[in-house]
């Protein structure tokens, strides 16, 4: 029987059309899940096929545990034996042949105790008889069996009496609470599971994360400046975003850089008009998860540059073919991310690629843009095996990327790889000054990574920055296009370099400050004028977002305070009427890429007092996703945001999202809620 | 086989089921809402449909067969869910609601019938109709708002979008010949 609420069959062909119109009018279309399928069904196929050979393995393992086992317990047994008292060798030995002594006692017992029998009888059944008897006789009146009985109990322990716990530091065996030890214990846990676990720092398994402590607020009576290098990155956010929609699982928080996760994000700032390399944005308004606090935001636009103005480029792609790249999210992915990106060059360009693994080797020359079918041949010939040796393949990455520079071009080697440099002499130390010595001859160095289970983060973020490039995490192709034709610009040409902020507040206005994330870019204020101190790079058409915490004056700070100075006067706040009302004064340093002296922007900011609720919608995206990533990363500073709030706070604030980032961005934290719900 | 063989082999057979996940995963998903799923349970559930058909050594023998194949599983894996969650199935009647799909969706997941929507869109409503269609469905606006912006009564509004769709709807099917 059909239950009583059953649409009919003509409600279900409304129900159908209003689905279908949801898809074309409301965009409501389905997410394109394939790439997290085809990776979820390797995985399987490959988890399946590592249990399959732990079996295997393990019953031949078996085979020899056991036969070791029976060759150490006859040893053992013969060199017991060996040493053993007389009566229990002849306990175990069974009993002692007719012509001992101990035979004669008893064959004289067994005669004295039947003299009648043996009368009535006869000698031969009698002596039969005293045999029988003799055989079934019970120890216990017997003395010689007594006296072996109590032997014995010497030895054994009575399994009546309860044992007696051994003393502490000598337990042996295992209790019986816990489960049994298998061979395949030695496996890593993450191999059965088919989950990796965070890895600690060099030479331990998993994913590798630099420890990334929270800024704290800092009083501007003590610490007026606050100078930071500009960081476009953004693989933070796919990484996040990986470990979130298809691993179903929060990130370990330091994996979360709040700024890359803002900066995933484009947001509509007007790129400069002048000669300037990029334009700045400053906005003031309330702060949502502390609504005492204002909320600063700082956005960088970069000088777009349209197809046809990009300058020629000279690309290496050094590719990591070594076994740990066999997997479908990484090698297969990054063929795949390449070829889209040799699709966009053309015959100004050039491309060679150097792969590594066991060696190094050189499996495209330079070869033209053009040429897109040689290419992409090269590229699909590519099999990953062997071990890493990444030190010798940047060595003839830039060699190649040298004899083949382009004068006032983009010099850029694009480095792929799941981090996994894990032999050959490289150091993170050689490393890093290897590229860092090359961006200064102009060659310069991005970063793609790819994968998981020995993803080394932390040092392909640390290379990229030292090589004047960028670091994306490739989680698919929908982000390969992200990176490599949609923001190609930004990727490849380099608009502006060694970019620094520097914020000076004002005493009379602002209490203390917090900058929300770039804690690995932090700057000593000497540094913001030192052009000999590296910094980060702009890319063309790339936005930068930076936000601070501020705390008003007459508010509490929640910063360590310091005693009073002894020996200096205090700092007053300038009496100047003319700046009295400015919040704080905003100033950039920046080079041209080829250029080795910096320039300086600065603005003074004054605070308007918008109210959160009137912000720009982009203000207001870039704050929940903020508010979103100090909930990932567990902030003592996030005050009273939910993931609830951030939803609602982002779902009013997509904007236009042409792409359907930010509808995946708001799907990322319903995901992060369930999870950290369970 | 040559290990050379049977690698190009496994690579074959990885494509052939990555093209069938491609083609398919869109028209599972919306199959799933259509069976009352919300988006993320419809996500998850794709996956897992999937995962199952590709683990059972599936072979792609016609785009028709392939869809309504995923379309089983896919309802079995829904109903388990929902097992599982202790909850008895939505109002939808899940033989119902299979009829009409396999009937007016097509094997293409819906993929022709969102096309014939476009076009219906253009000459089978008139432009009250479609404005009050795209502030419904594009705007998120409620009935109240769009009887204010079209100068409605509220009933006035439901019977309008009821004739906006039943117009679609007749334009569609015809379109499609279903």
């Amino acid at each position: 029987m059909s239950p009583p609420n059953e649409p009919k069959h003509d409600e279900l062909r409304d129900r159908l059309m209003d689905q279908a119109l949801g898809e074309v009018l409301g965009r409501e279309a389905p997410p394109d899940l394939s790439d997290k399928i085809l990776a979820a069904a390797q995985r399987e196929s490959f988890t399946s096929r590592q249990r399959k050979e732990r079996v295997m393995n393990g019953s031949k393992r078996r085979y020899w545990v056991w036969g070791l086992c029976a060759v150490a317990a006859c040893l053992l047994v013969g060199i017991g034996f060996a040493m053993m008292n007389p009566d229990v060798r002849q306990l175990a030995l069974g009993p002692p042949e007719a012509d001992e002594p101990a035979e004669a006692e008893r064959e004289f017992a067994k005669t004295a105790a039947l003299p009648q029998m043996a009368a009535r009888m006869g000698a031969e059944n009698a002596e039969k008889t005293a045999e029988s008897e003799a055989s079934q006789k019970s120890p216990a009146v017997d003395p010689f069996y007594l006296h072996k009985s109590t032997q014995l109990a010497n030895i054994r322990a009575p399994s009546a009496e309860p044992s007696a716990p051994p003393p502490p530091g000598q337990v042996f065996g295992r209790p019986l609470s816990e489960k049994p030890k298998s061979v395949g214990d030695s496996i890593r846990a993450e191999e059965y599971w088919g989950t990796t676990p965070e890895g600690e720092g060099p030479g331990k398994g998993g994913d590798q994360y630099g420890h990334l402590p929270e800024n704290p607020f800092c009083t501007v009576k003590d610490h007026p400046l606050s100078t930071f290098s500009i960081d476009v990155d953004t693989a933070s956010y796919a990484n996040v975003r990986r470990f979130l929609l298809s691993e179903g699982r929060l990130p370990p928080p330091d994996a979360v850089r709040i700024e890359e996760l803002v900066n995933y994000f484009d947001y509509g700032y007007e790129g400069p008009e002048d000669d300037v390399p990029f334009a700045s944005h400053i906005e003031i308004t309330g702060c949502p998860w502390k609504p005492q606090h204002r909320l600063v935001r700082v956005g960088l636009k970069g000088r777009e540059i349209q197809g046809e103005q990009r300058p020629a480029s000279n690309l290496v792609f050094l590719l990591d073919v070594s076994g740990s790249m066999r997997s479908p999210d990484k090698l297969p992915l990054l063929k795949a991310g390449m070829k889209l990106l040799a699709e966009q060059l053309d015959e100004d360009d050039r491309v060679a690629i150097v792969v590594y693994a066991q060696a190094e080797g050189l499996v495209l020359p330079s070869t033209p843009g053009s040429e897109h079918a040689e290419i992409i041949a090269a590229l699909e010939n590519l099999q990953a095996g062997g071990s890493t040796n990444g030190g010798a393949g940047i060595e003839l990455a830039y060699k190649i990327a040298q004899e083949n520079f382009i004068e006032g071009g983009v010099n850029r080697v694009l480095l792929c790889t799941d981090g996994d440099f894990n032999v050959g002499t490289t150091s993170q130390g050689d490393l890093v000054r290897t590229v860092e010595e090359k961006a200064r001859s102009g060659v310069f160095l991005s970063v793609l990574g790819f994968g998981r289970g020995n993803l080394n983060d932390a040092m392909m973020e640390t290379v990229s920055n030292k090589g004047n490039g960028n670091y994306s995490y490739i989680d698919g192709v929908t982000e390969a296009r992200k990176v490599l034709v949609e923001q190609m610009g930004g990727t490849l040409v380099t608009i502006a370099k060694d970019v620094k902020i520097q914020i000076e507040f004002n005493p009379a206005r602002v209490a203390a400050y917090r900058l929300i994330g770039y804690e690995n870019r932090i700057l000593a204020a000497e540094d913001f004028n030192d052009d000999k101190k590296d910094a980060g790079e702009i890319g063309a058409g790339h936005t930068v977002t930076a936000l601070y915490e501020v705390v008003p004056v007459g508010e509490p700070v929640d910063a360590p305070s310091v005693d009073p100075l002894k020996y200096q006067a205090p700092v007053e706040p300038s009496g100047d009427p003319s700046i009295r009302d400015e919040m704080l004064t905003l100033k950039l340093r920046y080079k041209e890429p080829d250029a080795d002296e910096s320039r300086l922007l600065e603005f003074p900011v004054v605070d308007p007092g918008t109210d959160f609720g009137r912000a720009s919608t982009d203000l207001q995206f870039a704050a929940s996703v903020a508010s979103f990533g100090m909930m990932l990363r567990n902030s003592q500073h996030s005050g009273d945001a939910t993931y609830d709030a951030v939803l609602e706070i982002a779902a009013s604030a997509t904007g236009p999202d042409v792409h359907g980032y930010r509808a995946e961005f708001l799907e990322m934290v319903r995901r992060a809620k369930a999870l950290a719900s369970q | 086989m040559h290990s050379k063989d049977m690698t190009a082999a496994t690579a074959d057979r990885q494509a052939e089921l990555a093209a069938v996940v491609r083609a398919h995963q869109a028209g599972v998903w919306r199959y799933l809402r259509f069976l009352g799923c919300d988006p993320t349970e419809a996500d998850d559930l794709v996956q897992e449909t999937f995962l199952e058909v590709l683990r059972k050594g599936f072979e792609d023998r016609s785009p028709a067969q392939t869809a309504a194949y995923l379309r089983t599983v896919a309802r079995n894996r829904l109903l388990m869910a929902r097992r599982k969650a202790s909850r008895a199935p939505r109002a939808v009647d899940l033989e119902a609601a299979e009829a009409v799909w396999a009937e007016v969706a097509g094997e293409d997941g819906l993929g022709d019938y969102l096309v014939a929507l476009g076009d219906c869109l253009e000459v089978a409503v008139n432009p009250r109709m479609r404005r009050a269609l795209e502030l419904q469905y594009r705007d998120r606006a409620g009935r109240a708002e769009i009887a204010a912006e079209l100068e409605l009564e509220v009933e006035g509004v439901k019977t309008l979008l009821r004739r906006a769709r039943s117009a679609l709807r007749d334009c569609v099917e015809r379109k499609l010949g279903r």
